[in-house]
């Protein structure tokens, strides 16, 4: 009896300091629990503020200073309460509510973010100028990414088409509903699975030769060509057997940030220039790690 | 007439996965299409003997460990296999087989390890512990896997189990050749053991009394349906249901004598993967379903009604 009475006290407590919290000041201890979180942070100028960040927080190099908690989704509650902050920033899914939870009931403010695509940046970066108390850069930033979203800014080469290729075995393709899509249209390229509303989906490598792409995008950080390339079933594809391989940098390119329209621009450049380009070559940002 | 029609049956599903893709090729340009010759006849084949393969091991070893659920996969060799790809994806094992040779490797490991905790009892290969041994050796290797799922990098290793959950998306003239070099040896070393099998329903004593090496036989049938059942694995992951199944099936219709039941097994399984393999390729297209998914939509109400007629009968 005595025990349950002390858990109610308790649960009674954290609500309360929880609530007390999240009308308090400025965070000045935040842990960003995604890449792109980190990276908004450091661009509105709250990267001193920074105590911990994912294991996968690479950019920009700053962040590699700050310590890190591990994955991140879901996160070790243990491992981001001894960072002591009073702020914790996670992406909005399942695990991470339940994470969430845990850190309010430890008395940590948090706050969960949707951002999977370009149009939830600026309101992501908002919300974290809010926090921070750093409204007039978050807006500056915010208005950046809108404009650069509803803008289309250069013709696009008309008969550009990719296919993003996540994984070989079974292909393993982004649909319509994903980040990488958008970049695509941003950079003026089609992607061949824009039929598909989900952003990501198993395919037939047969419908992979049928759409008969001109490049095939990959995630690459050390610019090499996909081991998939040799495979013999996959020379059916005309791009592979041209070698018309888009190598990407998941840091650039994995992830919604501020860095999307550098990744647009990337894109572009190097779909325009294409012609008589070494192919195969990574796209140029140095490979970190 | 049971013959002629499981013959049609298995020309048919061949026919079918040549013929119905998710990309449109005409009739008329079919024998002319580099989309049929270089994807869609080699992963209709490969379906075939894959499948085909998985209904003779699954037949052999519920023969020889006397037990109904007996599977392919039973014994360890998904847990190895799986283990084996996983493996080769953390330590990013280089070249287009790194994988699959990787997977093979694993499966023989695991099947190494049940054989010899099958013999923990003295020189006979006792099958109770084969069945014992092999759900341990699977769910140790299981644990081994998830180890380094979570340790390692996350969203690569979940494709590893993509890859694990089957399918033949990796299908090629490549793989159909070493299938077709590799499978024909266990798969006559188990026809061959047709009559002693027979005789081992009937228990290993009187099997001996009836003049079968009973030791040698088991030997032979479980290292044959495992090797069989570990290049299955290592060109199309864990493709479940078709080794269950198929055999009980079989059964059903060509009774009890292993000289019928093992080539129908074999037809009816190649049938069965064939024929499910297209609709994984077709029914959701331009997607595509795993093909596991499929086999067992398909198996489990044929199953239910064969059981069901077998009954009342």
């Amino acid at each position: 009896m005595l025990r349950r009475l002390s858990v109610v006290v308790l649960v009674l407590f954290a609500c309360h300091t929880s609530a007390r919290r999240h009308d308090a000041a400025p965070a000045h201890r935040i842990v960003s629990l995604l890449p792109s979180f980190t990276e908004i942070l450091f661009a509105i100028g709250a990267g001193d503020r920074v105590v911990g960040r994912t294991q996968w927080c690479d950019y920009p190099p700053a962040a590699l200073a700050v310590p890190s908690v591990g994955e991140g989704l879901p996160p070790s509650v243990e491992a981001v309460a001894a960072r002591h902050p009073d702020l914790v920033v996670l992406y909005k899914a399942g695990p991470n509510v339940t994470a969430a939870q845990q850190l309010e009931r430890l008395g940590i403010r948090t706050v969960l973010i949707d951002l999977n695509r370009l149009e939830d940046l600026a309101p992501a970066a908002r919300t974290l100028g809010r926090l921070t108390g750093l409204e007039q850069q978050a807006e500056s930033l915010a208005r950046a990414m809108d404009g650069f979203t509803s803008t289309n800014l250069h013709q696009p080469p008309p008969t550009s088409t990719i296919a993003f290729v996540v994984w070989d075995n079974p292909p393993i393709i982004i649909g319509h509903g994903s980040y990488l899509d958008q970049l695509a249209a941003q950079a003026g390229a089609r992607n061949v699975f824009g039929d598909i509303a989900a952003p990501s989906a198993q395919v037939s490598l047969e419908t992979i030769v049928a759409r008969d792409p001109q490049w095939i995008a990959v995630f690459s950080d050390s610019g090499t060509p996909p081991a998939f390339a040799q495979r013999r079933e996959w020379r059916a594809v005309r791009a592979v057997r041209e070698r018309h391989f888009l190598l990407l940098p998941g840091s650039l390119f994995g992830r919604p940030g501020p860095r999307s329209s550098q990744a647009v621009r990337e894109l572009r450049d190097r779909l325009e220039h294409d012609v008589g380009a070494q192919h195969a070559a990574p796209l140029h940002e140095t490979p970190r790690r | 007439m049971r013959w002629t029609l499981l013959g049609a049956v298995a020309v048919l599903a061949l026919m079918t996965s040549v013929v119905l893709g998710p990309a449109a090729v005409p009739l008329n340009e079919l024998l002319r299409s580099d989309i049929v010759w270089s994807l869609r006849v080699p992963r209709a084949l490969l379906a075939f003997l894959v499948g085909g393969s998985l209904g003779v091991a699954g037949a052999g070893l519920q023969a020889l460990v006397r037990n109904p659920l007996a599977d392919p996969f039973l014994l360890g060799l998904s847990g190895g296999a799986g283990l084996g790809a996983v493996l080769a994806i953390a330590l990013h094992l280089p070249g287009p087989w790194g994988l699959p040779i990787a997977a093979f490797l694993g499966a023989l490991a695991a099947l190494g390890l049940v054989y010899r905790l099958g013999l923990i009892g003295g020189a006979s290969l006792d099958p109770r512990i084969l069945l014992l041994g092999g759900v341990a050796i699977g769910a140790f290797a299981a644990a081994i896997t998830t180890a380094i799922v979570s340790l390692a990098d996350a969203a690569e290793l979940r494709n590893a189990f993509l890859w694990l959950w089957g399918g033949l998306s990796g299908a090629s003239w490549d793989s159909v050749l070493l299938v077709a070099l590799y499978a024909p040896i266990p798969l006559i070393v188990l026809l061959a053991a047709s009559r002693p099998l027979d005789l081992l329903a009937l228990g290993e004593e009187s099997a001996g009394y009836l003049g079968a090496e009973v030791e040698a036989v088991k030997r032979r049938v479980y290292l044959a349906a495992s090797l069989l059942t570990a290049v299955a694995v290592a060109v199309s992951g864990v493709i479940g249901f078709v080794g269950l199944v198929v055999p009980h099936i079989a059964r059903l219709t060509w009774g009890h004598r292993h000289r019928a039941l093992l080539p129908a097994a074999f037809l009816g399984g190649g049938a069965l993967l064939a024929f499910a393999d297209t609709l994984a390729r077709t029914v959701v297209a331009p997607r595509e379903l795993p093909v596991g998914v499929v086999t067992a939509l398909i198996g489990v109400p044929v199953f239910a009604f064969l059981l069901k007629r077998w009954s009342i009968a």
